[in-house]
């Protein structure tokens, strides 16, 4: 009860600093530290749950109906990394973007990120369908007009659009979705549905859930919204969206799957393969990206690929009642969804304080920033080695969960999927690899490649602290594991009923390995650093100023021979679907001036999709006549329809008999 | 016997309203018709429920009185000419009204009724009003003309839910009558800023305003 009661004043802080910050004159201050109150209210009612705290409910009455608010281990979860970002995206946010900007943008900025996190605190709690779709519309709307914070650019306008249509289309999935379970149910209330006779029921739910809350996810073929929209949105926008709206759809898939009694076995396998085809298609994508944003959006898609790979193997789990394919399954997909709302959020900060210190997106404009910016570049590297699964940063243990999982259910005979899924994510962890090691490079090593990277700075503190807190939980969380083994073992049952607490007793002792054996290494690094940078000590500070970062034998090098991003992924050319480039052929001894040409298109929206619609539209557009405007032309409609009723009533009577 | 006469009269209306080439005729048939049927419920021998009697005054009082007042004074206001100006010829609405009588009374035929109700003719005259209302609506050009096919409508609706009057009236009344006066005054603004925009009040100019 007290539990549910600090989560729902949680939401009414936010809320309430939304409205303090629309209002002009109300101190900015206040607003900022109603918002921060918030976050530690919900902070700590999450951890007092995970850490055995009883699940708490607050019933209620809407219009009569009777209506359910609730906080169980898996709201906690995802409480957790909203109100973690949330806060911390605040702190950013105030000099990220300035109150103060034109055309009030900084307070609507401020008014609908507060909102944002209202609703999806609300969300998290909501046990009714109709409080449910509530809170999603609501958490839909305010993350379209944050989106469109810049909106006096075509392109912005565009994406937000594009997530506008893209999120009300699965609404009306969603729709129909609680309209089935509430049919199942005999009310809109969110209980255990009944055992039924036939798993076709229970699979349909299953489906039209991934289907609905799929496009809020990003799943393969209806991640098409969301390059665009994150590149668009402000940078701690972008990092909310990437680290906690995106996880929503997980959060619904997952508590419809909670509410039915059992998961038909075929669509725990669907699930995974889709995920390890979503991760290889957003890493493929990421791989081709010249903006540095819609590469973290990208990489966005492939994280939520791997986790929904998770799901995918827990629902297998349940389905075959495999107490440890639930375990890993559930687990590594709830601990990714930590980690990478942790190192995403991070690293859309980082890009945030690049944006801001130079004002381009475009990675081949830049370069050299480490010496620069020489804390955003310590702050982003654990974020980048987190997000390519390289110990002992988090990200490493939740894809190891995985591994463990799919091996161990390669060997218990559901081979195909397993197989797929070992592949993929062994092949989505390499090419992030690449990917962001190509961002890394391009951005903060190597020399400037033009004007706008000279004159780039460090960001003020208030942008510093929450990177650093982000960087330093990244290693925590990678370190002491072990720590949250009980608690993901909570979530995992109410995930699966039923299924024993296997995690913290069996993974502890490897735990503790891992963490010595990282802790080692760790230590190994610092000591060769230290070693290596030895000598560089030796020199002169002022010799040292003019060294090139990079050296590599070449004596006077120049800016254009270095790599580029581009041809850093030149290689791995054929992953990636949507890259187009247009090279004339050349001939003969001394060939002619010739130029080379690169372009990304999004393979399945701006390729497959657009085109389609356009026609759609034009097809559509010979409609038009049917609206002339004239008002009499219309009430002739209302009275057409109105006898075709009356007489549909004359003649039903006799057709039907 | 009495309502029955008041019915008949009103279908009788409804054949002169779409007869008729003159502005004001219309209206007065319009207001004509809709004192008819304000005195409907007193007719019915419903007189012994005090709030019916009042619900039958305000009708009476709105439709009788304070409607005319909001024509005449929009009429002064915009110079209308005298003509109605209709899409379609008289002598085819005139045939179209009686086609649409025809279907109603056909239509009241087959219709479950509720049992006991005692007048058989209450449906089809609703009915039949109604098609009336949308014959003058979609068939006359001036927003003046448009708003008495809008009245005529709701006096068709109104006599529907006469055949209620007894299980739900104040619900059914107040919302009848909340209804047509919001209906009036939204088309008497419309129809003033149709005049101040485009100097007329045909309707036709509307169709510029589309996207």
């Amino acid at each position: 009860m007290l539990d549910v009661a600090l989560v729902l004043a949680s939401a009414g802080c936010w809320l309430a600093g939304a409205l303090a910050s629309a209002v002009p004159r109300v101190p900015e201050r206040l607003a900022t530290g109603l918002g921060l109150l918030g976050s530690l209210l919900a902070l700590g009612a999450a951890l007092h749950l995970l850490t055995g705290g009883p699940a708490s409910g607050l019933d209620f009455r809407v219009w009569g109906f009777p209506a359910r608010l609730e906080l169980d281990a898996l709201s906690a979860a995802f409480l957790l990394p909203l109100h973690l970002v949330g806060g911390l995206g605040l702190i950013y946010g105030q000099r990220y973007w300035p109150a103060q900007l034109a055309w009030g943008s900084g307070r609507s900025l401020r008014f609908f990120y507060g909102l944002l996190v209202a609703a999806m605190t609300l969300l998290f709690l909501a046990r009714h369908g109709l409080v449910f779709l509530v809170a999603w519309e609501l958490m839909a709307v305010s993350a379209f007009f944050l989106v469109g914070t810049e909106h006096e650019k075509p392109e912005v306008r565009r994406a937000s659009w594009v997530y506008l249509a893209c999120t009300h289309t699965g609404t009306l999935l969603l729709t129909a979705l609680v309209i089935l379970l509430a049919q199942r149910s005999g009310g809109l209330l969110w209980t255990a549905l009944p055992a039924s006779t036939s798993p076709w029921l229970e699979g349909g739910i299953l489906l039209l859930a991934v289907a609905g809350f799929g496009f809020k996810a990003g799943l393969l073929p209806l991640h098409f919204w969301l390059p665009s929209a994150h590149a668009s949105a402000p940078s701690h926008v972008s990092a909310i969206l990437s680290a906690v709206m995106l996880k929503t759809g997980i959060y619904g898939i997952l508590r419809v799957s909670t509410l039915l009694p059992d998961v038909p076995r075929g669509v725990g396998g669907t699930l995974l393969a889709l995920g390890a085809l979503t991760a290889l298609y957003g890493v493929g994508n990421a791989l081709a990206q010249r903006d540095y944003k819609r590469l973290l959006a990208y990489s966005s898609i492939e994280n939520l690929g791997i986790i929904a790979m998770g799901v995918g193997l827990g629902w297998t789990g349940r389905a075959t009642r495999d107490p440890w394919l639930m375990a890993l399954g559930f687990g590594g997909a709830i601990f990714h969804i930590w980690n990478h709302a942790l190192f995403k959020s991070l690293l859309f900060y980082g890009a945030g304080a690049l944006l801001h210190a130079t004002g381009t997106r475009d990675m081949e404009a830049l370069g050299g920033l480490a010496r620069k910016m020489p804390r955003t570049a310590l702050a982003v590297f654990p974020a980048v080695l987190a997000v390519a699964a390289l110990p002992p940063f988090n990200a490493f243990l939740s894809e190891w969960f995985l591994y463990r999982g799919l091996f161990a259910s390669l060997g218990r005979g559901y081979p195909w999927s397993a197989a797929l899924g070992l592949v993929g994510l062994a092949l989505a962890g390499g090419l992030a690899a690449v990917a962001f090691a190509r961002f890394f490079g391009t951005l903060f090593l190597g020399s400037p490649r033009s004007e706008l990277a000279h004159h780039a700075h460090d960001p003020v503190p208030s942008m510093v602290l929450p990177m650093a807190v982000l960087a330093g939980l990244c290693l925590a969380v990678g370190l002491g594991a072990f720590l949250l083994l009980p608690l993901l073992d909570r979530v995992i049952a109410v995930l699966a009923p039923g299924a024993p607490a296997l995690l913290a007793a069996g993974l502890r002792a490897d735990f503790h390995r891992l963490a010595a054996v990282e802790l080692g290494l760790l230590i190994l690094v610092a000591l060769g650093f230290r070693w290596l940078r030895g000598p560089v000590d030796a020199i002169p500070a002022a010799a040292q100023a003019d060294l090139p970062t990079w050296d590599c034998g070449y004596a006077a090098p120049v800016v254009r021979a270095q790599y580029t991003g581009s041809s850093f992924a030149d290689a791995w050319a054929p992953v990636q679907p949507g890259l187009r480039a247009r090279m004339p052929r050349l001939r003969g001894l001394f060939p002619g001036a010739a130029s080379f040409r690169q372009a990304f298109r999004e393979p399945f929206g701006e390729v497959f999709l657009e085109p389609r619609l356009a026609r759609l539209v034009e097809r559509l557009l010979r409609f038009r006549r049917l609206q002339p405007g004239h008002l009499p032309v219309y009430l002739l409609y209302v009275l057409l329809t109105l006898l075709g009723i009356l007489v549909w009533m004359l003649v039903r009577g006799r057709l039907l008999g | 016997m009495l309502p029955d006469l008041l019915i008949a009269l009103t279908m009788l209306s409804n054949f002169s309203l779409v007869a008729t080439s003159r502005v004001s005729k219309a209206i007065q048939f319009a207001v004509l018709q809709g004192v008819l049927l304000g005195l409907m419920p007193l007719a019915m021998g419903l007189g012994r429920h005090f709030h019916i009697v009042l619900l039958a005054f305000a009708a009476v009082a709105v439709k009788g009185w304070f409607i005319p007042f909001l024509f005449r004074r929009a009429l002064k206001q915009v110079h209308i000419q005298r003509e109605v100006d209709p899409y379609i010829g008289y002598t085819v609405s005139l045939m179209l009204c009686a086609l649409g009588t025809g279907l109603s009374l056909l239509l009241a035929h087959n219709l479950p009724l509720k049992p006991g109700t005692e007048y058989a003719l209450m449906v089809p005259a609703s009915l039949a009003t109604l098609f009336t209302g949308f014959l003058l609506l979609v068939s006359r050009r001036k927003a003046l003309t448009q708003v008495v096919g809008y009245l005529v409508l709701e006096n068709g609706i109104y006599l529907f839910g006469l055949l209620l009057v007894e299980d739900m009236p104040a619900l059914v009344e107040a919302g009848i009558l909340l209804d047509l006066f919001v209906g009036i005054f939204v088309m008497g603004i419309v129809i003033n800023h149709i005049r101040v925009a485009f100097d007329s009040t045909d309707t036709r100019h509307l169709a510029e305003l589309k996207d």
